[in-house]
């Protein structure tokens, strides 16, 4: 083997960039082809030529901010009942079901209605229970579970799925290309006539992802006091998947009409990227979806948190070992200081060399695990979040006290450019590897299209990053880590220890 | 949420024709699991009327016209290559898997063995301490993994195409000439203490580890990493050269290459890399033969949380291989929980009756040893033994009855219509050559399995549960809250009571000597 030595390439590579390129990112200059239909419905279209297959996604700005309390979780319901089918698929008799599934309704209305009284009458709130159930049941005698998902995967469909966040909800899958017009089909389908059948049943499955990923998971269960306790206003203060308790009650006419209110084609966006003919394409889109209602737009969140005054803490007793969350009052992802908060959160975390990985894993070893970043999403003023998992004996105390020497320094003294010059490497070749998957390029361009109004804002938005300068990073530390607009989240054994 | 006119649509509709039918104090029926099959037959009377159904039934799919890649394959100083070209992205990976493992060393080496991955990756180089190969890694932009498993270890370095040389020379540095410097051990032992104290943080990771022990006991799939395998001695530069000379050596490699450079270059590379890499020193073991738990019974961890585990899984004797009862057995796994929503499990348990999020099947086969078939799902504590039933009760159904023509048709098309995602990236198309070189399996295995499986009859997925399941056989394992369960886990068999592992004392606080002093 030759003994080359590996040259230490910090100013000389190629990478490395010290002021923006003038060039486009390679994203920026995909050649995405955009069709709008009459309806608002919005399609980007990607030809990519590797196997005959296709990636689909379909985005909607629609997440769990624009829930209020009542109906928190609804849109992760929605995104359950969306695969149950539609007027035609799903069912054995739609004619006979209906009569049914209105009864379930009528009879959970009547249950709540009881439930709302002062003193609910115990015997008829058990009849009304055991009548919605009853109801269902009949109904599912008419019901071919999982019927869509079952024409998708015997078409050779991977990775049917969908997943709801704070701002979006987004459906996909991927398909051998010679099937794509089976998902126009079906995909239109269900925006114009889903039928939320199961209702009752699908909250339990709810109920039970709720339970794994909240009230079971150490992770879960501090963030969600750690966003809780920050958001006082701001519905980031509400986990995506909702109150147990507004689940409990959640009823199938609300989730109706949530979708008929935001789910309709102006605000969809759907990305198709693959071994696909564009005209092809935008036939089947005019075809299919031109007859889908184009619904209501997004009404803005308009909720803003009040200034924080003063840190506040939470602890958390679970059967676990110890572990930290800090949050910092920050800025949405659009901001002007986002890309230098970014790069903050990178250089204390992101990788071996970073300074907060090397003082308490590599260095004191009093934690195991170290992360940054901002969050919890993107389009509103969030938080510069800390993750950290002590080591026994050291505690959380002594994490947040290293922690914030840590910062009072990159407060005091900029950081040492090579270390940004670094970072600005990583993202100049992410560049190319974010192009790698076709799924995930059609999520980007998606959200993208969807939340900013132009697919190729996504690419544009990382290269904001390669403007930060140290400087950047030393006034963004100053000016948002301060004590008094942080939360502290601390999760402790039920004997205490910490 | 307006609950009075919720009220008033409610009294309005209570006047049509359907009257609810009492369903006793259970809030939902556990229907008969044939009954449930009974549904998944194709529904041809609702079409006549039914445009989308028309529209779907009228769809023709043209057929693909479609060249499968196949990476060539050729040999650099006796060790074995796949090589794909792609010049879409100016992105290269280079990736090796060494057969060999944890498992195929004796339980003294099990920390020296499981500390490998991270020993490569952060205990620096024969020329380069931890911190100098860090700051090269994070220059030169590289994405790289070094992990294994059981069987074998597998690592790979993908780099943009201009700093292909520099990247796999620091990347073969760090494979065949790691340091192991002994701060990066000492932190390594920690981290992994602190590690096992965190075992039975995640309730699944706890029943998973703790139910392999039970099924396997003393053998490599039952080992559970213990204070006791994590003293300083466990990790001495002896036993991790020991480990690193039997296994990361030319004679247990297979390679890949895919992305965007021509075999010129790659060849030259490998063979710079390859050309005094030192050979294998015979220390690896053969796998131990499992000798898998036979008896039922019932395990129970109390755990006070919100959501149980139950595993029931028992020993299959069924081998991979290109055989009819093989094929079957894939088919009839899909069928029952590893096809996603459709299966049966996620049918019955999730969609039904909303006693989980999911619910799947397990039916571990290898070439040479038995493995495990079972059921696994998470459920709230009220309905532990309700959903255990139902695992019981649909694993039940596999062997009671052929499935329809219908399930075997979907899980069947499922692959066939897929087979082009087999071939979505050519690291994709690499690593699955390398993979089945790594098993002993033909070259030509993945064309092979798509034949056999469109052999599969129904009656031949009856015949491999028949002969393969035993409900009645089914070791069960619960973890959740015992004071919350829905009656006694004696229903379900002989109870054994077991403990959560105590964690470990915390270890010396102290910083630890010489962290400063590495050799930078």
């Amino acid at each position: 083997m030759k003994r080359t030595a590996v040259a230490l390439v910090l100013l000389p590579l190629p990478l490395a960039a010290q002021t923006p390129s003038p060039t486009p990112a390679p994203g920026e200059q995909l050649p995405v082809v955009r069709h709008v239909l009459d309806n608002g419905m919005t399609f980007l279209v990607l030809p990519r030529r590797q196997a005959p297959t296709v990636s689909l996604v379909v985005h909607y700005p629609v997440g769990s901010v624009n829930e209020h309390l009542g109906n928190t979780g609804i849109a992760h319901v929605l995104e359950h009942m969306l695969f149950k089918g539609s007027r035609e698929i799903g069912t054995t008799d739609p004619t006979l079901e209906a009569p049914l599934l209105a009864a379930t309704d009528a009879a959970h209305d009547s249950l709540l209605a009881e439930l709302a009284r002062p003193r609910p009458d115990t015997s008829r709130v058990r009849h009304l229970t055991d009548a919605v159930a009853s109801f269902e049941d009949q109904a599912e005698v008419f019901a071919i579970p999982n019927e869509y998902a079952r024409i998708l995967s015997a078409a050779g469909g991977r990775g049917l799925n969908a997943t709801t966040s704070y701002e979006a909800t987004r459906y996909f899958i991927e398909l051998p290309v010679n099937r794509l017009e089976l998902w126009f089909a079906l995909e239109s389908d269900r925006m114009r006539n889903p039928v939320l059948r199961g209702f009752h049943t699908e909250l339990d499955v709810v109920h039970e992802e709720r339970r794994m990923r909240l009230e079971t998971s150490p992770g879960g269960i501090v963030q969600t006091a750690l966003l809780a306790t920050a958001f006082q206003v701001h519905p980031y203060g509400v986990p995506v998947i909702g109150h147990a308790a507004d689940l409990e009650y959640m009823s199938r006419r609300q989730v109706a009409e949530y979708f008929r209110d935001y789910y309709g084609a102006r605000n969809a966006v759907a990305a198709i990227v693959g071994d696909v003919d564009t005209d092809q394409v935008v036939e089947w889109a005019e075809e299919y979806f031109g007859a889908v209602p184009a619904g209501r737009a997004v009404p803005p969140v308009l909720a803003r948190e009040p200034e924080q005054a003063g840190e506040r803490r939470i602890t958390v007793e679970f059967d676990a070992e110890p572990r930290l969350m800090i949050g910092w009052r920050a800025v949405s992802g659009l901001h002007e200081d986002a890309p230098a908060l970014q790069m903050l959160a990178s250089l204390l975390t992101a990788g071996r060399s970073t300074r907060l990985y090397r003082r308490l894993v590599a260095g004191d070893r009093s934690a195991i695990h170290v992360s940054a970043y901002l969050g919890p999403a993107f389009a509103y003023p969030g938080l510069f979040i800390l993750n950290a998992v002590p080591k026994a004996p050291h505690t959380t105390h002594e994490l947040e006290e290293s922690i914030y020497q840590e910062l009072h320094d990159i407060q005091s003294t900029a950081p040492d450019s090579s270390a940004l010059v670094r970072i600005k490497n990583q993202i100049r070749a992410g560049e190319y590897r974010r192009l790698s998957s076709s799924l995930e390029l059609a999520m980007q361009i998606a959200e993208s299209e969807a939340m900013l109004g132009d697919w190729r804002e996504t690419f544009r938005l990382s290269r904001r990053i390669l403007e930060v300068t140290p400087e950047d990073v030393r006034r963004v530390a100053a000016k948002y880590l301060q004590a008094s607009s942080r939360t502290v989240a601390t999760m402790v054994r039920k004997d205490g220890s910490q | 949420m307006n609950r009075g006119s919720g009220a008033a649509v409610a009294d309005s509709r209570a006047a049509t024709p359907v009257r609810p039918v009492s369903c006793g104090c259970a809030r939902r029926r556990i229907r008969a699991v044939t009954a449930a099959v009974a549904l998944l037959m194709p529904v041809g009377h609702a079409t006549a009327q039914q445009p989308v159904r028309e529209r779907i039934a009228s769809l023709e799919f043209p057929r693909l016209g479609f060249t499968p890649a196949q990476p060539r394959e050729e040999t650099v100083r006796g060790v074995t290559v796949y090589f794909l070209p792609n010049d879409e992205l100016p992105l290269v990976t280079f990736y090796a898997v060494f057969k060999g493992g944890v498992g195929h060393l004796p339980r003294d080496y099990l920390a020296a063995a499981s500390a490998m991955p991270t020993l490569l990756r952060g205990g620096g180089t024969a020329s380069m301490p931890p911190d100098s190969v860090d700051l090269h890694i994070e220059s030169l932009a590289l994405a790289m993994s070094f992990g294994q498993g059981g069987g074998s270890a597998s690592s790979w370095v993908n780099s943009l195409a201009e700093h292909l040389d520099e990247a796999v020379t620091l990347w073969a540095e760090m494979l065949r000439e790691p340091r192991f410097d002994s701060v990066q051990v000492e932190q390594w032992r920690g981290a992994e203490m602190e590690r096992v104290r965190r075992r039975g943080d995640d309730p699944a990771s706890l029943a998973y580890t703790r139910f392999n022990r039970i099924m396997y006991g003393d053998h490599p799939v039952g080992w559970e990493m213990s204070p006791g395998d994590l003293d300083p001695a466990d990790v001495a530069e002896e036993k991790l050269r020991h480990v690193h000379e039997a296994q990361f050596c030319p004679g247990n490699m297979v390679l890949g290459v895919a992305g965007d450079v021509d075999w010129d270059r790659a060849e030259a590379l490998l063979e710079d890399v390859l050309s005094d890499w030192p050979a294998c020193s015979g220390n690896l073991q053969e796998y131990p033969v499992p000798d898998i738990r036979r008896e039922p019974g019932v395990f129970v961890i109390h755990k006070p949380i919100e959501q149980s585990v139950v595993i029931a899984a028992h020993s299959s004797s069924l081998r991979q291989g290109d055989t009819p009862a093989y094929f079957a057995s894939r088919i009839g796994n899909s069928i029952l929980g590893a096809s996603g929503l459709s299966s049966r499990l996620n049918t019955e348990v999730r969609t039904r009756e909303g006693l989980a999020y999911g619910a799947s099947s397990l039916w571990t086969t290898s070439r040479r040893n038995d493995g495990l078939i079972g059921a696994v799902t998470r459920t709230r504590p009220g309905s532990t033994l309700a959903a255990a039933r139902l695992l019981l009760e649909v694993l039940g159904s596999m062997r009671d009855g052929e499935p329809s023509d219908d399930e075997v048709a979907r899980v069947v098309d499922e692959a066939v219509n897929g087979f082009v995602f087999n071939f979505g990236t050519p690291l994709q198309v690499v690593a699955r050559s390398m993979t089945y070189r790594t098993l002993d399996l033909p070259d030509d295995w993945l064309e092979r399995y798509l034949r056999g499986i469109q052999r599969v009859t129904p009656g031949a997925v009856h015949n491999v549960f028949r002969d393969q399941l035993d409900p009645d056989r089914m070791t069960i394992l619960l973890v959740g809250d015992t004071t919350r369960f829905d009656g006694s886990p004696t229903e379900l068999g002989t109870v054994t009571i077991l403990e959560e592992d105590p964690p470990p004392p915390p270890q010396d606080p102290s910083p630890p000597h010489g962290w400063l002093r590495s050799p930078h």
